[in-house]
C-alpha cells in the first residue's frame, strides 16, 4: 500500500458567487437556483480557466467547500465535470438535516458551517504547507477564512474560539464539533493568500483591515495577476484566463487593462511584477506566436501597449500604501458587525 | 462599449461627489468604461471607499485643474495639464467617446473648442439646457423642454439658428425619445415677421429647407408652458432667459418660506400642499436630467450643473452614454448636411429683408 504524497498547495474554493454566478437573495432566486440544470449554471468568466490551471500544478489540490445544499450535489458535480474541473474534495451543506431537526438558524449560518468544514478538511488529509482560499463578499467568507488562517497560525487561542462561535450563534454541537476540529487540524502559518471575489462590488477599503494577505478582486483576471505574483501561475496561464474572459464577451481588452491598473492603484500588485509579466508574454509571443495570435485581437505589441498605457497614465503617482500586517482581529466584533450588515442587506432587499 | 471621460476635479463638490457619481455609473451603466481625469492620488484614495466596478473605472492623472471662479481663457492658458483640457484631449485622441464635467462652464467650452473639431457645416456650437414645463413629451414623458443656445454663441446668424434647431431636434429625439420634437424660434411675437433680422430669416429657412417639426415662433411665456420641445435662440438671449427663469424659481421658493414663517393659515395651506410640492420638486429636479449638452462638435460634451451631487453626475454619464450609443453627433452631421445640400445660395434669404 502506498501512502498518499503530501500536497504542496491546497486551493479551497467556495462555489456560489465565487465560482458560479448564483443569485439567492430572494425565494424566487433560490427556487431558480434549485431547479437549474448543470448546463444552465454559469461560472464567472475566467474562473474555470483559473481553477483548471491551479489544479494542473504538481502537488496542487482543489477542495470545494460550499454552502449549497448537499441535495444539489449531482447537478453541481455535473457542472464541474462539464467545465472540466476536477475537485479532490467536494463538501456541501446538509440543509435537509437542519430542516428536519428544526434548526432553521443553521440554514443561513455561515461561520458554524464553513469553519469546521475547513478545519476538518485540513485535519482529514495530508497537511499542505501552503493554502490559498477563494470566497466572495456576499456573506462572511473574509471573516471565516481569516479566522481559519489565524487559528492554524496559533494567533487565535481555542479559548477565544468558543466566544466567537457563540457570537456567531452556533448550536452547542456545532461549537463542540468546531473545537474538536480546531484541536486536530495541523498547525502552521499556511494560509498564504485569501482572494475575495467582489460579487456585490463592496468597497475595497473595507477589506484593508484583514491585512495584505486578503485581496479583494473584481474579476478573475485580477485573481490571476495576484497568483502570478505569488508564483502559482505562469504567464501563459494568465493569458489563457484572459482569453476565457474575452471569449465570454463580458470583457474587452480595455476592461482587462483597467483591472491591472486598479490592482496597482490599490497597491495589490507591484509595477515591476506587471513589467515582468509583460516581458514573459512577449517571450511567449516570440517563441510560440500561435499561442497569442487571435483573429479578434490586435497584434501582441498593440495589446501590450494598452496595458502599459494604463500603468503609464498614473504617471508614477504613489498608490495607496499597502495594508499593514493585520493585527490580531477582534473576531467577535467582526461577527457582530456581519450580523448587522446582513440585517441591513435584508432590509434593503425588502 | 461607451467610454465616458469625466473631469473628476471640476465642480463645487469635486472630486468627492464626481467620483461617487462615476463609481455608481460604473455599476449602473451597462457596457461602459468611465475614465476619471484628475489627481490620481486623490482619486485613488476616494474610489476604494465606494461601491464600484474597478474594472470599468480607469484613472488618468492630470496635475492641475481649473477653479470654478477662474477666468476661463487665462486658466486654460496657464494650466496646460488641467483636468478639463486633458479630458478633452483624451476624447480627441479617440481614447474616449464623450466627456462630462461639472466644472467651470467657460473653461469647459473653451477646452472643447481648443481640442475638438466642429461638425462639417456647423459654424458655431450651442450649449443646450433643459427647463421644466407643464406639458410632458416623448416616450420618456419628460417634463423638460430644451433651450439652445444658452451662452456658447452670443450672436448667431440665421444659418446658425437653423443649425441649432437641427442639433436640438436630434438631441431631443434621442434623449427624450421624442420622435418628432416641436421646434420653435424664440421671438417677441408669434408672427413670422416679428423679431430681429436673423430670427426672421431663420424662420423662413426652417420652413423651406428642413423637415423639422417647426411650429414657428414662440414668446417667453410659452417656455414654461411647454408649447415647444426645442426652443432656439442666440446665446445672449438664451442666457438671459435661463437666468431669469432661475431667478423667478428662487423668488417663488423665498416667498413660500416667507409665507411659512409669517402666518399660521398660510403655513397650514403650504402643509396641505406639501406632498404635491414634493412631487413637483421630484418631477422638475434638474439632477434627474444629467446636464446641458454642448452640441456642434464632433464629440459630445455634457456640462453638469456646478453644484452637481453624485446622483446628477451619474445621470450626466448615463445621458452621455445614451447619446453616444444613439450616434447623436452622426445624426446632427447628417441633418446639417441635408440642409446644406438643400440650401442653394439663391434661396438663402438676406437677413433683414423680411
Amino acid at each position: 500500500m502506498t501512502t498518499p504524497t503530501a500536497p504542496r498547495h491546497v486551493f479551497r474554493w467556495d462555489l456560489d458567487k465565487t465560482y458560479l454566478r448564483t443569485e439567492f437573495d430572494s425565494m424566487r432566486d433560490l427556487i431558480k437556483s434549485a431547479i437549474e440544470t448543470a448546463a444552465d449554471k454559469q461560472a464567472y468568466p475566467g474562473a474555470t480557466a483559473l481553477l483548471r490551471a491551479l489544479r494542473a500544478g504538481e502537488g496542487h489540490r482543489v477542495c470545494i467547500i460550499s454552502g449549497s445544499p448537499s441535495q444539489m450535489r449531482t447537478v453541481l458535480a455535473a457542472k464541474l465535470k462539464l467545465d472540466g474541473v476536477e475537485a479532490d474534495e467536494f463538501v456541501l451543506k446538509n440543509n435537509l438535516k437542519n430542516i428536519l431537526r428544526g434548526r432553521f438558524r443553521a440554514l443561513r449560518a455561515q461561520i458554524p458551517y464553513k469553519l469546521p468544514a475547513l478545519l476538518e478538511s485540513r485535519a482529514g488529509s495530508p497537511p499542505a504547507p501552503a493554502e490559498t482560499l477563494f470566497g466572495d463578499d456576499a456573506e462572511a467568507d473574509a471573516i471565516i477564512y481569516c479566522l481559519y488562517a489565524d487559528l492554524l497560525a496559533g494567533n487565535v487561542p481555542l479559548t477565544d474560539l468558543a466566544r466567537i462561535l457563540e457570537a456567531a450563534r452556533a448550536y452547542p454541537d456545532e461549537v463542540q464539533r468546531t473545537m474538536l476540529a480546531a484541536e486536530r487540524a495541523p498547525r502552521g502559518d499556511v494560509v498564504k493568500r485569501v482572494i475575495i471575489h467582489l460579487d456585490r462590488r463592496s468597497p475595497t477599503a473595507g477589506f484593508r483591515r484583514f491585512g495584505p494577505r486578503l485581496v479583494p478582486v473584481f474579476n478573475y483576471f485580477q485573481a490571476a495577476l495576484v497568483l502570478y505574483a505569488d508564483g502559482l501561475l505562469d504567464a501563459r496561464q494568465v493569458l489563457f484566463i484572459a482569453f476565457e474572459m474575452l471569449d465570454s464577451r463580458q470583457y474587452q481588452l480595455p476592461i482587462l487593462a483597467n483591472s491591472l491598473q486598479d490592482l496597482i492603484r490599490r497597491s495589490r500588485l507591484a509595477q515591476p511584477v506587471a513589467t515582468r509579466l509583460a516581458e514573459e508574454l512577449r517571450d511567449v509571443a516570440r517563441d510560440a506566436p500561435a499561442t497569442v495570435a487571435r483573429p479578434d485581437l490586435p497584434p501582441f505589441d498593440d495589446v501590450a501597449r494598452v496595458f502599459t498605457d494604463r500603468v503609464r497614465e498614473l504617471r508614477g503617482i504613489a498608490p495607496l500604501p499597502q495594508p499593514g500586517t493585520a493585527p490580531v482581529l477582534d473576531y467577535v466584533a467582526l461577527v457582530d458587525e456581519e450580523h448587522v450588515n446582513r440585517r441591513e442587506r435584508k432590509r434593503g432587499r425588502a | 462599449m461607451q467610454r465616458i471621460v469625466v473631469d473628476a476635479m471640476g465642480g463645487d463638490l469635486a472630486p468627492e461627489e464626481i467620483v461617487k457619481g462615476a463609481a455608481e455609473a460604473s455599476i449602473a451603466v451597462a457596457d461602459a468604461e468611465i475614465i476619471l481625469v484628475g489627481d490620481a492620488a486623490v482619486l485613488g484614495g476616494i474610489l476604494p471607499r465606494l461601491r464600484h466596478d474597478g474594472a470599468r473605472v480607469r484613472v488618468h492623472h492630470a496635475s492641475q485643474y481649473v477653479e470654478m471662479d477662474e477666468k476661463p481663457a487665462e486658466a486654460i492658458a496657464a494650466k496646460p495639464d488641467a483636468s478639463i483640457l486633458v479630458a478633452a484631449e483624451l476624447v480627441a485622441a479617440g481614447e474616449g467617446d464623450a466627456m462630462v464635467s461639472a466644472g467651470n462652464t467657460g473653461a469647459s467650452v473653451l477646452a472643447c473648442a481648443r481640442r475638438w473639431k466642429l461638425i462639417p457645416g456647423v459654424r458655431r456650437a450651442a450649449l443646450a439646457s433643459v427647463y421644466p414645463t407643464e406639458l410632458r413629451r416623448g416616450d420618456r414623458n419628460d417634463p423638460f423642454s430644451l433651450i439652445l443656445d444658452c451662452g456658447a454663441t452670443i450672436d448667431a446668424s440665421a444659418e446658425d439658428l437653423v443649425t441649432f434647431a437641427i442639433m436640438g431636434s436630434a438631441y431631443a429625439s434621442l434623449v427624450s425619445k421624442n420622435r418628432r420634437p416641436r421646434v420653435a424660434l424664440l421671438s417677441n411675437g408669434t408672427e413670422a415677421g416679428k423679431g430681429p433680422a436673423a430670427v426672421v430669416a431663420a424662420h423662413q429657412l426652417l420652413l423651406e429647407s428642413t423637415e423639422l417639426n417647426f411650429i414657428g415662433n414662440v414668446e417667453g411665456l410659452d417656455i414654461p408652458r411647454g408649447v415647444a420641445d426645442v426652443i432656439v435662440c442666440n446665446g445672449f438671449v438664451g442666457n438671459v432667459v435661463l437666468k431669469m427663469l432661475e431667478g423667478v424659481s428662487e423668488t417663488v421658493v423665498r416667498l413660500a418660506r416667507y409665507a411659512h414663517k409669517e402666518k399660521l393659515t398660510w403655513r397650514i395651506g403650504l402643509m396641505a400642499l406639501s406632498s404635491a410640492l414634493s412631487q413637483l420638486k421630484a418631477v422638475t429636479d434638474w439632477q434627474q436630467y444629467g446636464g446641458a449638452p454642448l452640441l456642434g462638435f464632433e464629440h459630445l460634451f455634457i456640462k453638469a450643473h456646478g453644484r452637481s451631487s453624485a446622483h446628477a453626475v451619474t445621470n450626466a454619464i448615463k445621458v452621455a452614454a445614451k447619446a453616444h450609443a444613439g450616434d447623436l453627433c452622426g445624426h446632427i452631421a447628417r441633418g446639417v448636411a441635408d440642409v446644406t445640400a438643400r440650401q442653394r445660395p439663391d434661396k438663402i434669404p438676406a437677413e433683414g429683408s423680411a
